[in-house]
């Protein structure tokens, strides 16, 4: 029993991925709390997409990848913000504006000059992660959890009552921005070493299965942010031991995460008597 | 300018985007009304595990992808019932669970190959029948929707309560309204791929709703700019040269942006926005200048570097070789540009390289109404080696070439339906075959057989040309083998990125220990498990190298080597040759600077044979 937990840890591949996806767990499960009670799910799934221009430019450029890539993902979160401000809904912003940009992305990749596997930049690898993309998550992973901690009440405002926000006088889409904001610099660290796939994950699957079992947002951030490290920890080993593609493994417990807060929730609604008179 | 519409492939591909502009403007409609722009976008994505299938278990990927959508469109409706989940993360957690679990079919249960990248990648310049019939099948399936129940998803999309007084309340309509949109999507993926599926259904019908006050104006305009947008954007595309979806997508951006702009800032506005259209309008028409060929050269295309290197070795002055894939690119993306089909459209030969590396070429040749003979150099060779499995089974014939004459060129473009061309490598032979000189010897001899078949006045030409590249392909091939010698037997230990050497490895007796990929599709990833095995292997067996591969993202190799004290400085050619002006320019460059990098791993950066490495 000792050695299955054990095993693991003998290899570097195996406890960089781990190290990486505690880091990448706290961040994201916090982060994640937001883009749910935000509705910006869609937002934090195709994000990861407006880099491709910003990658493609950088390359062309000769600048580093990460400036361009960074430089691409705020480029989208604030035409996001913009568009949604005249579009019908943010969904529909969101679809004009990174399918606009990947589009750009493509067209821009054609050129000869555009090294090769630039796409690759958008599937990252779990066991892949080095030294310095831990030493990279951990850098920026601090001041994104700063950040929350300074605007927490201000979010909370504006998060669960537009119209409250407005009368103390905070702007609804500013916030929206810095959630937004927040979300691409998460992005943009996690898509490197994790791609995609998992970030998308790791910010939406947590916390929408903590939004399932509570209604106080505090108890909702510690269910988040403990959901997503038991998810990345329980992927890996699954990963090790049965053999399954790591990043996917992690996935998996995320969804099997969710569906089991789902089960919960819809138990609790059936028996509605109880759990209302006892509050 | 207009020659474009002359074309066969063209055509199709306008005929696809105005049918397509049906569902596409009618659905895309009630998408933009009822907020679901986020789940169409997710349910062309979320294909990937149906796709997956298909090619695994060999059934049609339309009925895969479509199979996939309805599985998701389902599982989406019902956890969205539930009060407390919000229906965007609903939507994001059934994604990137659908895409998490193709992940895991295609890297640890069927070893996918690469037509399952390419299916996530459509292009409306390969067109088929079938596609066609698929999009006229949704158009039909839209507007019977759409007249049947557009009123009652109207009232429902604006006032729920409201609507189920009026008897639209059932969760049935919203059922119907999900699946119509997962086939829209669907019968689109051909067209523009699984990324870009929203650029057709989205942004036009958003553009609409900027200005349109009633429900049928919304409707009828959208269908109107869908076919409008598509139609350009397919004719930009072919005038510049670019792919056609992305052409879409960004026609489709900048055109809702000068919308925005004529809505905000009234009669202003619309003139500083008809301008720039005007002067972008301008700028691409003049950008397009048309390019003339000779007619005296035998036109042939090519599809990988490397067998465009051949065919230019072979055919010297007298052909005009035209090679498909660019140098560096990973085969595995490829998604091919309105030059690769003209070119194919005007070819007298088309040679393939076989396998699943360029599986795309048959259905480019068939579907740009080609009539070149397709010769597939992988089905003649001497030296055969079964895929994905140990390599232990070589069929060595060495200088038997008597297949080599019916095998050769069959007319397999045009024959075959394209579906079940791509669902027989299930254990198909391995496609890297031109790492062994013995059948690239073999294959130039094919080359030199077609060619000259095609062109008689020129055959001593070819021949000549041929011998004298036979001889230098011999000495080179004594050349490596002398020289790998130095190494001591049980020190010619390699580990490769994915399986790309076992030609190189068979031929010169050098063990290839594992690989770092497990299948050959670049969305295939690893365990932890098998990367653990490697680096235990690497260490007992005392490996002293990984070898990146110059197309493929080298991070995984560099994280095994951090552990094991392995090297991963020398980075081999697998796929593709490398860029003009690099030391793996041509087959023969490639192969020297191929030798040099193993030589230099496996000996600790001691010795070299050509000297063409750092």
């Amino acid at each position: 029993m000792i050695e299955w937990i054990t095993d693991p840890l003998a290899f570097g591949a195996t406890t960089r991925a781990l190290i990486e996806i505690a880091i990448l767990g706290t961040v994201g499960g916090a982060v994640g709390c937001w883009v749910v009670l935000y509705r910006v799910s869609y937002s934090a799934e195709s994000l990861a997409h407006g880099l491709f221009p910003g990658l493609v430019g950088a390359a062309l450029l000769g600048l580093p990848l990460l400036l361009g890539g960074a430089a691409g993902i705020v480029l989208a979160a604030a035409l996001i913000a913009l568009v949604s401000r005249f579009a019908t809904d943010t969904d529909t912003a969101i679809a004009v504006v990174i399918t606009s940009l990947f589009g750009l992305g493509v067209l821009m990749a054609l050129s000869p000059a555009s090294p090769p596997g630039i796409s690759e930049l958008l599937f990252g690898d779990l066991l892949g992660t080095s030294q310095q993309d831990i030493l990279v998550s951990a850098a920026v992973t601090i001041p994104v959890l700063a950040a929350l901690w300074i605007l927490h009440s201000r979010l909370l405002a504006i998060g669960f009552d537009e119209n409250s926000g407005s009368a103390i006088g905070i702007s609804p889409g500013l916030m929206t921005g810095l959630v937004l904001g927040l979300v691409a610099v998460t992005i943009l660290v996690g898509v490197q070493a994790l791609g995609n796939l998992l970030v998308a994950a790791i910010l939406v699957g947590p916390a929408a299965a903590a939004r399932l079992l509570t209604d106080r947002f505090r108890s909702m951030m510690i269910l988040s942010v403990s959901f997503a490290l038991l998810a990345g920890v329980a992927g890996i080993y699954l990963s090790f031991h049965a053999r399954i593609a790591a990043g996917a493994a992690v996935v998996g417990c995320l969804v099997t995460i969710y569906l089991l807060a789902a089960v919960t929730s819809a138990l609790r609604e059936r028996s509605p008597m109880r759990t209302r008179t006892s509050s | 300018m207009f020659e474009a519409f002359s074309l066969p492939f063209f055509q199709k591909g306008l005929i696809e985007i105005l049918i397509l502009a049906i569902p596409a403007g009618l659905i895309g409609s009630w998408v933009v009304l009822r907020s679901l722009a986020f789940f169409s976008h997710a349910i062309g994505t979320a294909s990937f595990p149906g796709l997956v299938l298909a090619d695994g278990i060999g059934f049609s990927p339309a009925l895969g992808a479509f199979g996939a959508a309805g599985f998701f469109a389902g599982l989406t409706a019902l956890l969205g019932r539930s009060r407390r989940a919000s229906n965007d993360s609903v939507t994001a957690l059934v994604l990137v669970g659908c895409l998490a679990f193709g992940v895991i079919l295609a890297s640890d249960v069927f070893g996918s190959t690469a037509s399952v990248d390419t299916l996530l990648f459509g292009s409306l310049l390969s067109i088929g029948t079938s596609d066609i019939l698929l999009a006229a099948a949704a158009a039909v399936l839209a507007v019977a929707t759409t007249v049947l129940l557009g009123h009652r998803w109207l009232a429902r999309g604006f006032d729920e309560t409201a609507a189920s007084r009026v008897g639209a309340g059932a969760a049935w309509l919203d059922a119907v309204l999900l699946l119509t949109v997962a086939v829209t999507v669907t019968a689109s993926l051909n067209a523009v791929g699984a990324l870009l599926v929203t650029v057709l259904i989205v942004v036009p019908a958003a553009t609409v709703r900027l200005f349109a006050q009633r429900i049928t104006t919304q409707l009828v305009a959208s269908v109107l700019l869908v076919a409008v947008l598509g139609s350009f954007g397919l004719w930009l595309s072919y005038q510049t040269d670019a792919p056609p979806g992305a052409t879409i997508a960004v026609v489709s951006g900048i055109t809702f942006g000068l919308a925005l702009g004529v809505r905000s800032l009234g009669r202003r506005g619309g003139r500083i926005a008809a301008a720039t259209a005007l002067v972008l309008g301008a700028g691409v028409i003049a950008g397009c200048g048309g390019s003339g060929s000779n007619g005296d050269q035998l036109k042939v295309v090519a599809t990988t570097t490397q067998v465009g290197d051949f065919v230019e070795q072979i055919g010297g002055d007298r052909v005009e070789v035209t090679t498909i894939l660019q140098p560096n690119t990973d085969p595995h993306d490829y998604e091919p540009r309105p030059s690769d089909v003209k070119a194919v459209a005007d070819a007298d030969l088309v040679f393939r390289s076989g396998g699943h590396l360029d599986e795309w070429a048959n259905d480019i040749v068939a579907d740009s109404g080609s009539g070149a003979e397709v010769v597939d150099l992988s089905s003649g060779l001497p030296v055969q080696l079964e895929g994905e499995e140990e390599h232990e089974h070589a069929h060595e014939e060495e200088a038997a070439h008597s297949s080599e004459s019916e095998a050769g060129h069959s007319h397999e473009g045009e024959a075959k339906p394209a579906e079940e061309e791509g669902h027989e490598h299930g254990d198909e032979v391995d496609p890297h075959w031109w790492h062994d000189p013995v059948n690239v010897i073999a294959a130039t001899k094919e080359i030199d057989t077609a060619l000259s078949e095609a062109s008689p006045d020129n055959a001593s030409y070819f021949s000549e040309r041929t011998a004298s590249f036979d001889k230098e392909a011999r000495e080179l091939d004594r050349q490596i083998a002398a020289c790998v010698k130095q190494v001591p037997a049980s020190e010619r230990k390699i580990v490769t990125d994915h399986d790309a050497f076992g030609y190189f490895t068979n031929r010169y007796e050098i063990e290839s220990v594992g690989t770092v990929i497990p299948a050959l599709t670049t969305q295939a990833e690893p365990s932890a498990g098998d990367l653990a095995d490697l680096e235990q292997t690497i260490k007992e067996e005392n490996v002293k190298a990984i070898f990146p591969e110059s197309s493929v993202s080298p991070a995984l190799a560099e994280a095994v080597a951090e552990d094991t004290g392995a090297s991963t400085s020398y980075t081999l050619y697998a796929d593709t040759l490398g860029p003009e002006g690099s030391n793996g320019e041509t087959w023969m460059s490639m192969m020297k600077a191929n030798t040099d990098s193993l030589m230099l791993g496996m000996t600790g950066g001691q010795t070299d044979c050509f000297g063409t490495v750092g």
